[in-house]
């Protein structure tokens, strides 16, 4: 442009030395006005959409930040019903455990008293034995004494009927005495398979045997085995998800650090306006300075008019706002670099 | 509540900002440029903090920090400009009319929370 200036300058200084023709520039630069208006509202354009598109931005990261903490906030609740409902679980299982211990305790202690019970019953079988020896004598000394009562004659007869009296009371002593030590025997296997009839509950659970232990008890320390695994995997299942729960958290916690990150970054439309806004003042300097040499090559503005107004990239350096539109300027007029060492944060 | 109040004639800035801010469990007014700030000083809004703009339209951000200084209880409010210029002169003019500090545009959230915390310690 500078060049054409020039030209032009030298066009009305000296026409007798160039055939530039003015009419020939002014059509020439004619159009220029409009381009840049077409350019111009281009760039408003893409600030315009570029504005429209950071606003949805933000909205939407707002919608996600907001959902981010609904979730957020869920799984918290879920993992504290879970956390209650795992410790609320090991309270029960633990109640279990001393109840199932207490049922075990008075198992054995009856147990044990039932085996006192069979000891002295087995006792007694002894005393029943001894009384069908006592009766087998007696019998044997009625049967004796009948013998001698023969043997004396007449003066033996009444002695004979006391010894028969005294071997008939032999005979069923002795059979009360068995029969006694029959029922006592019954009773006793009874009790004994009370204690010891544990080979169905032994075919299902394998238990490690203990001189202690009883069927019942079996049974009861196999429920409470059973009973507790069951706490166990329960428990185990809870802590995992209470764990999955705990990490949705830190998840979305990061998730909303991010998009609050993502939501300063949107400032980058703000910047990107400003430098296209300045572009658009600079498409409008073209635009005036073309339409002023348009002017001036019909004859409706002096040279001085002109060259009074002529823009030069110094003009532009000076509307720069940023250290980035300076830092630009000078490497691409060659010019100083710009000093950037200002702080991007300073408290006064 | 602690409220900060933002001006900025970028919709975006103030929506961004905003977003930030509220998250971060501040009050936030806003205002397109300085007058329109200034009119709502006037109005009895009362910011804890005040983050401005320095390039705006009908009253930029300088001369509204001069003036919001002027404003009953305004007196020692922080006033930070967040702006997208650089230089040292423009700095200089801010301070002299009241600006507590300056920081340059894009600043990311940790920052400005770091420098809110700064200039309000108790908040």
């Amino acid at each position: 442009m500078p060049s054409v200036l020039r030209k032009l300058s030298m066009t009305t200084a000296e026409p007798e030395e160039s055939d530039l023709r003015p009419d020939v520039v002014a059509g020439a630069l004619d159009p220029v006005p409009a381009y840049c208006d077409v350019v111009d509202g281009h760039v408003r354009d893409v600030i315009e959409q570029t504005g429209e598109a950071a606003h949805a931005i933000i909205q939407q990261l707002v919608k996600v930040d907001s959902l981010a903490e609904v979730m957020a906030g869920d799984v918290a609740q879920l993992a504290g019903t879970l956390s209650r409902t795992e410790s609320e679980l090991s309270q029960v299982s633990a109640g279990n455990d001393q109840l199932v211990g207490r049922l075990i305790s008075y198992f054995l202690h009856r147990d044990h008293q039932i085996r006192a019970l069979v000891d002295q019953m087995r006792e007694l079988d002894q005393h029943v034995k001894q009384i069908e020896q006592v009766s087998r004598a007696t019998n044997i000394l009625a049967l004796n004494a009948m013998i001698e009562a023969v043997r004396a004659g007449e003066a033996g007869e009444g002695f004979s009927v006391v010894a028969d009296e005294v071997r008939k009371l032999a005979h069923r002593s002795a059979e009360a005495a068995h029969g006694i030590g029959t029922n006592i025997g019954d009773l006793t296997a009874k009790l004994d398979a009370v204690l010891s009839d544990d080979s169905q509950f032994d075919r299902e659970q394998e238990l490690p045997p203990s001189s202690e232990e009883t069927a019942m008890t079996r049974r009861l320390g196999g429920i409470a085995s059973a009973q507790r695994e069951m706490s166990e995997m329960v428990s185990g299942i809870l802590k995992d998800t209470v764990n999955a729960a705990e990490q949705v958290q830190r998840s979305s916690s990061a998730l909303t650090s991010e998009t609050t990150g993502a939501v300063g970054h949107v400032q980058f439309q703000d910047i990107s306006r400003q430098m296209l806004e300045h572009v658009a003042g600079a498409v409008g300097d073209i635009r005036q300075q073309t339409e002023d040499v348009v002017a001036y090559a019909r004859g409706d503005l002096t040279e001085e008019e002109l060259m009074a107004r002529v823009i030069s990239v110094e003009d532009l350096r000076a509307k720069h706002v940023m250290s980035r539109q300076r830092t630009t300027h000078a490497s691409q007029t060659g010019g100083a670099s710009h000093d950037d060492a200002e702080p991007l944060i300073e408290l006064f | 509540m602690t409220t900060v109040m933002l001006v900025d004639d970028s919709a975006t800035m103030l929506m961004s900002l905003k977003s930030i801010l509220t998250k971060a469990g501040y009050a936030v007014e806003t205002a397109g440029h300085g007058k329109e700030a200034l009119d709502k000083l006037g109005k009895g809004v009362k910011p804890n903090l005040i983050i401005s703009d320095v390039n705006m339209p009908q009253m930029d951000g300088i001369t509204f920090a001069r003036e919001a200084r002027k404003a009953p209880g305004m007196r020692f409010t922080p006033i930070l400009m967040l702006t997208t210029e650089s230089e040292q002169t423009k700095r200089a003019e801010a301070k002299a009319a009241g600006a507590t500090g300056w920081l340059v545009k894009p600043v990311g959230p940790d920052q400005l929370l770091g420098v809110i915390k700064q200039v309000l310690p108790g908040a």
